[in-house]
């Protein structure tokens, strides 16, 4: 409770170089090399074929509409209320965009998620993390690409990989064979435009948003004094406001609407979960590696503790989310929510399955259950790569099985294209990061970061 | 070492010393109570004498007391057991999750906030526990011997069952992390007690504490493990009373953002109730140094933040069923907003999506009055929050044969206001008997500890 030792907090000027600077070059080769591979060895089918896996696929369908989640034959009539999606094969390029799509997503949420990241701090009025803001501030920079990718992919391919998309251009009306109730009662919400209109807006107010927040912190530095401290505070509560709101909206377009015909109340919280405990990771992944080579001296084991404490949470947090809307939706057995999990539950999908809980609830929750792994740089990097593993065949999980379904399977593009992306976030980041000084030093609660201690 | 940045506000003002904290806290227990204190105590056992009296009736006449009928099978009763256990949450939260969080602004307000949880609990327990009608015979299954009543066990597969474990597991937790905080603070009382009675009681109670290092170092341990333990409980609870409904496959129940929904509503309603109270004591007991308006503007923060979750929860139940394309769905949903029971359905979301909103404006977040008439305001919210959601998806059948409308007896009112009676009954005698702040902690965060 003391206010007299004070210490003297030095600025840091991080520069991007050597074994940094080569991994993310080696990741982004590595990535290109393996994504053209992977690109070449996409099966391409011919038109006979694509109308045999069709045939096929038709009959697959059908088996698994025939049984609900319990493995219970469920009664079938001509009367039957929903009609039965009848999928076709997609176009063997699909998978490229897919890729492009989940990666996007995930550079998105993790960019936004680092926005949060900050504005949190100054909205809950929290001192303890004040000297590692520059991280997540740097993270927010790569937005513009995910935002982009997302959007790119939204234009280019929505039509083979949304079916409301494809739906949207049938322009079928009722009593015309193919015609969908489901898809047609959506079409006020999942109709290209205002979708267009959500994908480009929320993504820029979002960017606006980091950016000016980001400035705020940075003229501190220079100019010092409580002003951009209390509108750093206002300016994040908005931004909060309108994350929780617009995150929801995104959910439901980007990766809610790519099986259509589900719909479940949770979903925009769990994306949100996901995004939020990468960001974490990633934000402990940073610090550790600045720590490692000389930067952030004011940030110690204590603070490091305390990333691996919100890892921890975050992992719970996230597996409630998992747990609620699983439960629910197998206690429930309705089969239009249940076919959701039916197919996830099949291969090509069960080993991500299994992952997904793996990766993402059992080795965060295990490990970092004791205070010393959660103290440990070697056992925290560990758990942020499983994390981050995990977080990405999450997102798999929850875009290729409406989109793609059999079709999907993780290749040499499944690998590369993620490494690829690492080494461009690292790269992207690093490199912002290191254009501006590595401490808030003027932030109003950088001696209570400096003197940071979780206490017993 | 800890270190506090010069523009954080003081957490205790009025410059008191250890001997003041110490002094202003025990005055009640070692004086006569006040006037008011008896009014209200007296006031508060009256309303007891009602819940006595109502649940006397349905156990004597049974169930058909109640205004639930064949369509609408839970009403008041599930309502209130909702509503109160709600209101417990900001106990645990206050307690658990903020000590986790290292919020010392808690350490003022954790004592009450934790009584409220166990007071509130007790309240819940009284509507499931009736509405059991023989009430004797429901506890069978506790003891399940001989086996002359059907099954021998509860059945595992029911949400209901499940809910049994988890209130009995949150209130013996809370109970305990609730009298361990108590105990410095009691013995501080019995080694001031002048009388042979209080000095007996206190001394029982604090359970041989010495103050030496070694029992602090002790308790600071325990309290962590029990703020960790205590932390799942806060979503746990409320989760699994979601389940009772969100497990169904009634329209407007059976939805996958109940569990974090309710979680969020039950903080926001728990908040409001702890302002509610808070805002009481710091006037009455002249506690406005130790509770000051910093505590009320966090707290208000708290409700503004939790009620406008619970809002986009609210408007997102709505998005999904509007989006669902399941007619049963949009029925619920449209009939909640504009069939007969509208004006509940409008009076939650007046309440609680709009009505914190004024917490964005800090005259609103630091005026005790306001606060106290909008903590009201929440308060009525929430309990229209789980009437919207019982009685609205209930009364509209998949049959319009099955359609009714429910109103609640006088009886069931009864009871319902009886609670607050038990509710009251507790909390005053607490206020009196026992420290309604935790000196020991609060001592911990003092400027001036020479």
């Amino acid at each position: 409770m003391s206010h007299g030792h004070e210490l003297h907090i030095h600025q840091e000027n991080y520069q991007f170089k050597g074994k940094a600077k080569t991994l993310s070059l080696a990741l982004l080769i590595i990535g290109l090399a393996f994504s053209i591979i992977g690109i070449f060895t996409i099966p391409r089918d011919t038109h006979h074929d694509a109308h045999d896996t069709a045939a096929k696929h038709e009959v697959s369908n059908h088996k698994t509409i025939e049984k609900n989640i319990h493995g219970v034959d469920v009664a079938h009539s001509d009367e039957q209320l929903y009609p039965i999606p009848v999928e076709h094969a997609k176009p063997w390029y699909t998978r490229i965009y897919m890729n492009l799509l989940i990666n996007g997503y995930f550079l998105l949420l993790i960019a936004v998620c680092g926005i949060f990241f900050f504005a949190l701090q100054y909205i809950a009025n929290a001192g303890w993390a004040s000297s590692l803001l520059r991280i997540p501030q740097a993270m927010s920079t790569i937005l513009p690409i995910g935002a982009i990718i997302v959007l790119a992919v939204f234009l280019l391919a929505g039509q083979d990989i949304y079916h409301w998309v494809h739906y949207e251009h049938l322009h079928l009306v009722k009593g015309q064979e193919g015609y969908d109730p489901i898809l047609a009662d959506k079409s006020w919400f999942l109709n290209t435009k205002l979708i267009l209109i959500f994908l480009i807006s929320i993504p820029l107010v979002w960017f606006l948003f980091g950016k000016y927040l980001r400035n705020l912190s940075i003229k501190e530095d220079a100019e010092g004094g409580l002003t951009f401290f209390k509108k750093s505070i206002r300016v994040s509560a908005a931004f909060t406001l309108f994350f929780g709101f617009s995150i929801s909206i995104l959910s439901w377009i980007v990766t809610m609407s790519v099986d259509a015909h589900w719909y479940s109340t949770i979903f925009s919280i769990y994306n949100f979960a996901t995004g939020w405990v990468s960001a974490i990771a990633i934000i402990t992944l940073f610090v550790l590696y600045l720590k490692r080579n000389g930067y952030l001296e004011i940030v110690s084991d204590e603070h490091i503790h305390d990333l691996g404490k919100f890892m921890f949470a975050f992992s719970i947090f996230w597996t409630y989310l998992w747990v609620s809307q699983f439960l629910l939706i197998w206690y429930a057995n309705i089969p239009e929510e249940s076919i959701y999990y039916y197919k996830r539950w099949e291969m090509p999908f069960k080993i991500n399955w299994f992952l997904n809980l793996g990766l993402n609830f059992l080795i965060p929750f295990l490990v970092l259950m004791t205070r010393n792994n959660k103290r440990n740089p070697q056992i925290l990097t560990f758990v942020a790569l499983c994390i981050l593993v995990g977080h990405w065949n999450d997102i798999y999980l929850m875009l290729m099985p409406g989109a793609i379904d059999k079709q999907a399977t993780i290749g040499f593009l499944e690998i590369g294209m993620p490494l690829f992306f690492a080494g461009l976030f690292m790269y992207w980041v690093l490199t912002a990061l290191s254009k501006k000084g590595l401490i808030p030093v003027k932030h109003p609660y950088i001696q209570e970061s400096a003197h940071h201690d979780v206490g017993v | 070492m800890i270190h506090d940045s010069a523009i954080r506000t003081q957490l205790v003002t009025g410059e008191k010393t250890l001997h003041d904290v110490t002094t202003e806290i025990c005055r009640p227990i070692e004086n006569k109570p006040s006037t008011s204190w008896k009014v209200g105590f007296v006031l508060s056992v009256i309303f007891l004498g009602i819940l006595g009296l109502t649940l006397a009736i349905t156990t004597l006449f049974g169930i058909g007391t109640w205004g639930l009928n064949k369509t609408v099978q839970w009403g008041w009763d599930i309502t209130n057991f909702v509503f109160w256990v709600g209101i417990g949450h900001a106990g645990t939260l206050i307690s658990a999750i903020l000590l986790l969080f290292r919020q010392k602004w808690r350490m003022s307000i954790n004592r009450s906030a934790e009584a409220m949880t166990i007071f509130a609990v007790m309240c819940a327990a009284v509507f499931p526990l009736f509405h059991m009608g023989r009430l004797w015979v429901g506890m069978y299954w506790v003891l399940p011997l001989p086996n002359a009543f059907g099954s021998l066990w509860g059945n595992f597969h029911s949400p209901l069952l499940w809910d049994v474990f988890a209130i009995t597991t949150y209130f013996s937790v809370s109970l305990v992390f609730w009298y361990l905080g108590l105990i410095p603070d009691i013995a501080t009382v019995r080694d001031r007690a002048t009388t042979a009675g209080r000095k007996f009681w206190y001394n029982f109670f604090s359970m041989g504490w010495t103050g030496s290092v070694r029992t602090w170092n002790r308790y600071e341990v325990v309290s962590l493990i029990l703020a960790g333990i205590s932390t799942p409980l806060v979503l746990s609870v409320h989760t699994i009373v979601s389940m009772d409904f969100a497990t169904s496959v009634v329209p407007g129940w059976h939805t996958t953002i109940f569990p974090p929904y309710f979680v969020a509503g039950a903080i926001f309603s728990g908040f409001g109730m702890v302002l509610t109270l808070l805002v009481i004591v710091r006037k009455v007991m002249n506690y406005q140094d130790y509770i000051t308006i910093g505590h009320l503007e966090a707290m208000c923060k708290v409700v503004m933040l939790t009620g406008t979750m619970v809002g986009l929860a609210y408007i997102t139940e709505f998005f999904v069923a509007a989006y669902s394309g399941v007619v049963y769905e949009q029925y619920a949903f449209i009939n909640r907003a504009t069939g007969p029971y509208w004006w509940a359905y409008w009076s939650m979301m007046t309440c609680n999506l709009i009505a914190p909103q004024v917490f964005w404006f800090k005259w609103a977040r630091t005026t005790p009055w306001f606060i106290f008439m909008l903590s009201i305001v929440v308060n009525v919210g929430m309990w229209f929050e789980r009437f919207v959601i019982i009685v609205t998806s209930l009364h509209r059948e998949y049959l319009p044969s099955g359609w009714v409308m429910y109103s609640p007896t006088i009886i069931e009112i009864g009871i319902f206001v009886g609670t607050f009676g038990l509710f009251f009954t507790c909390f005053f005698l607490f206020s009196k008997f026992l420290p309604v702040i935790n000196m020991s902690e609060v001592k911990s965060i003092l400027k001036n500890r020479e």
